[in-house]
């Protein structure tokens, strides 16, 4: 399962922060991507519309997330906007989220000096 | 209205006479201070506004909110106790003291100098100008890096300790989303492209005058950063945003560099960050120091002033450019200081100074109305960015 993780909006926008993020289950720990396999199937991620939450007028600096599965010839896509409502899909993006950050952090032995 | 040359106190700003009645007859003693008080009240606009709305039979809404409603701040704060299920625990409410909690206690104190700022120097009552009460929401989420305003109530996380240290600790980060909501109240300004850039601006500018003014800055001493204390030391840069010199805010290996422009030739053109909202909001922002810091003195008494006269204008547009809010900036400063007056040019050579040009017979056009004299001149053309 191929993962693709795009944050973008609050309060500033970090080009750093906004690049996508991509995984593959099969470089995470086993547990980790086993949780993830839950998640999606939990959520019915392939199930859902391409964006969920809309922004309340007048609304501005929220969190936006674009989540993307590619998993056994299927690929789909789905915009969620913080907070998310639905209690299966936001623990999955709290999934996703770790994830990632454990998989950058282990990637780039992060901090690196002088930082 | 005729304004005297030179004259740069606001509180000439007319009371109109069936409001003096009106509050002379069923205004409290409280109320009549509060109208003696309130500036920026501008017969003329209120007019332009019921016209434009058309609803003639809203009378009430002549009556600015200040004056017909007591002013009291009406704060409550909420602990999310870092879940995501808002709202919360009340934990602190108007009037009561510190708990201990910095999160809780900053929330309280920034929306208090927040609802001072547009009190006490706009005559507004609160966000909506109708005694609003303000919602703040802490410690949602875990390490949850965002402060956002979702049209009603502002939520606040604790950062990750990593990147960034708790959202409460900038006074004008909180004063910018309660912006936000002021902003919807007055124009709207659709939250996309360069109207989208002039609401993220808008909200710098009220959010860095309620931090200068709680620390009592002159323009000439504010640092005019947004956000400033949000970084770990972890972070190579000093705020989310640099109006005096957006694009130096930081530099850093996880966050990227700072990518603000501070002149139009550097405009980014993007679909990302809502077409840059929060990219190209760098040019309104410096606009807004030049101006402040040429004129001098508190930054909120005159370029703020303007600026907030500028968002409550009829004629600003929910699709509204940086030219066309500019042009207001510059119509503000006539109406309010005198046209030809230094704050006129000083509004206008701030533009300029970041690729604006607001022409001279342009900014003076009386632009509204049905039956009003409009001169003769060829279409507007886009501006030449």
């Amino acid at each position: 399962m191929r993962i693709e993780l795009k944050r973008e909006g609050g309060v500033a926008f970090f080009p750093g922060l906004a690049r996508p993020r991509s995984m593959e289950t099969g470089e995470l720990p086993p547990e980790t991507a086993e949780a993830i396999q839950r998640g999606v199937s939990d959520a019915r991620f392939f199930e859902q519309p391409a964006t969920v939450g809309t922004a309340a007028r007048g609304a501005a600096d929220q969190t936006r997330y674009t989540v993307t599965i590619e998993d056994g010839g299927r690929r789909h896509s789905v915009q969620l906007l913080e907070p998310v409502e639905e209690p299966h899909l936001r623990a999955l993006l709290e999934l996703l989220k770790k994830a990632d950050k454990e998989h950058r952090a282990s990637a780039h032995a992060h901090p690196s000096p002088g930082r | 209205m005729r304004h005297s040359p030179g004259h740069r106190h606001s509180l000439h700003c007319i009371l109109p006479p069936y409001l003096a009645r009106e509050i002379a007859q069923n205004g409290s003693a409280q109320q009549r201070a509060y109208a003696l008080r309130t500036i920026a009240v501008d017969t003329t606009f209120r007019a332009m506004r019921l016209v434009r709305s058309g609803m003639p039979q809203a009378t009430r809404r002549l009556i600015p909110g200040p004056m017909v409603v007591e002013s009291q701040k009406q704060r409550t704060i909420y602990d999310v106790k870092n879940t995501q299920a808002l709202p919360g625990t009340v934990v602190r409410t108007e009037g009561q003291g510190d708990t201990g909690d910095p999160a809780v206690d900053e929330a309280y104190t920034g929306l208090g100098a927040t609802y001072d700022l547009y009190g006490e120097v706009f005559g507004r009552n609160s966000i909506d100008g109708n005694g609003m009460q303000l919602i703040a929401h802490v410690h949602y989420d875990e390490n949850y890096d965002n402060a956002f305003w979702d049209g009603e109530r502002m939520v606040f996380g604790d950062g990750d300790g990593d990147l960034f240290n708790r959202f409460t600790i900038a006074v004008d980060v909180i004063g910018h989303e309660l912006a936000h909501g002021v902003t919807e109240h007055e124009g709207p300004l659709a939250y996309f492209l360069q109207s989208g850039a002039l609401n993220e601006s808008l909200s710098d500018v009220f959010g860095s005058l309620v931090k200068q003014r709680l620390l009592n800055q002159t323009a000439e001493q504010a640092d005019w950063l947004i956000g400033a204390g949000l970084f770990t030391d972890n972070v190579e840069g000093v705020s989310l945003r640099s109006m005096k010199d957006p694009g130096t805010a930081y530099d850093d290996d996880v966050l990227g560099k700072d990518p603000q422009p501070g002149h139009m030739r550097d405009f980014v053109s993007t679909w990302e960050d809502n077409g840059g909202v929060h990219i190209n909001s760098g040019i309104p922002n410096r606009a807004f120091c030049i101006a402040a810091t040429q004129l001098g003195g508190y930054a909120w008494e005159r370029a703020g002033h303007i600026w907030y006269e500028a968002l409550r204008d009829p004629r600003l547009r929910s699709n509204s450019s940086f030219l066309s809010f500019a042009r207001l900036t510059v119509m503000a400063a006539g109406r309010l200081y005198g046209t030809g007056q230094d704050e006129e040019k000083a509004v206008r050579d701030a533009w300029s100074q970041v690729g604006l040009r607001v022409s001279r017979e342009r900014a003076g056009e009386p632009v509204w109305g049905p039956g009003a004299q409009l001169p003769k001149q060829p279409p507007q053309r886009p501006p030449a960015h």
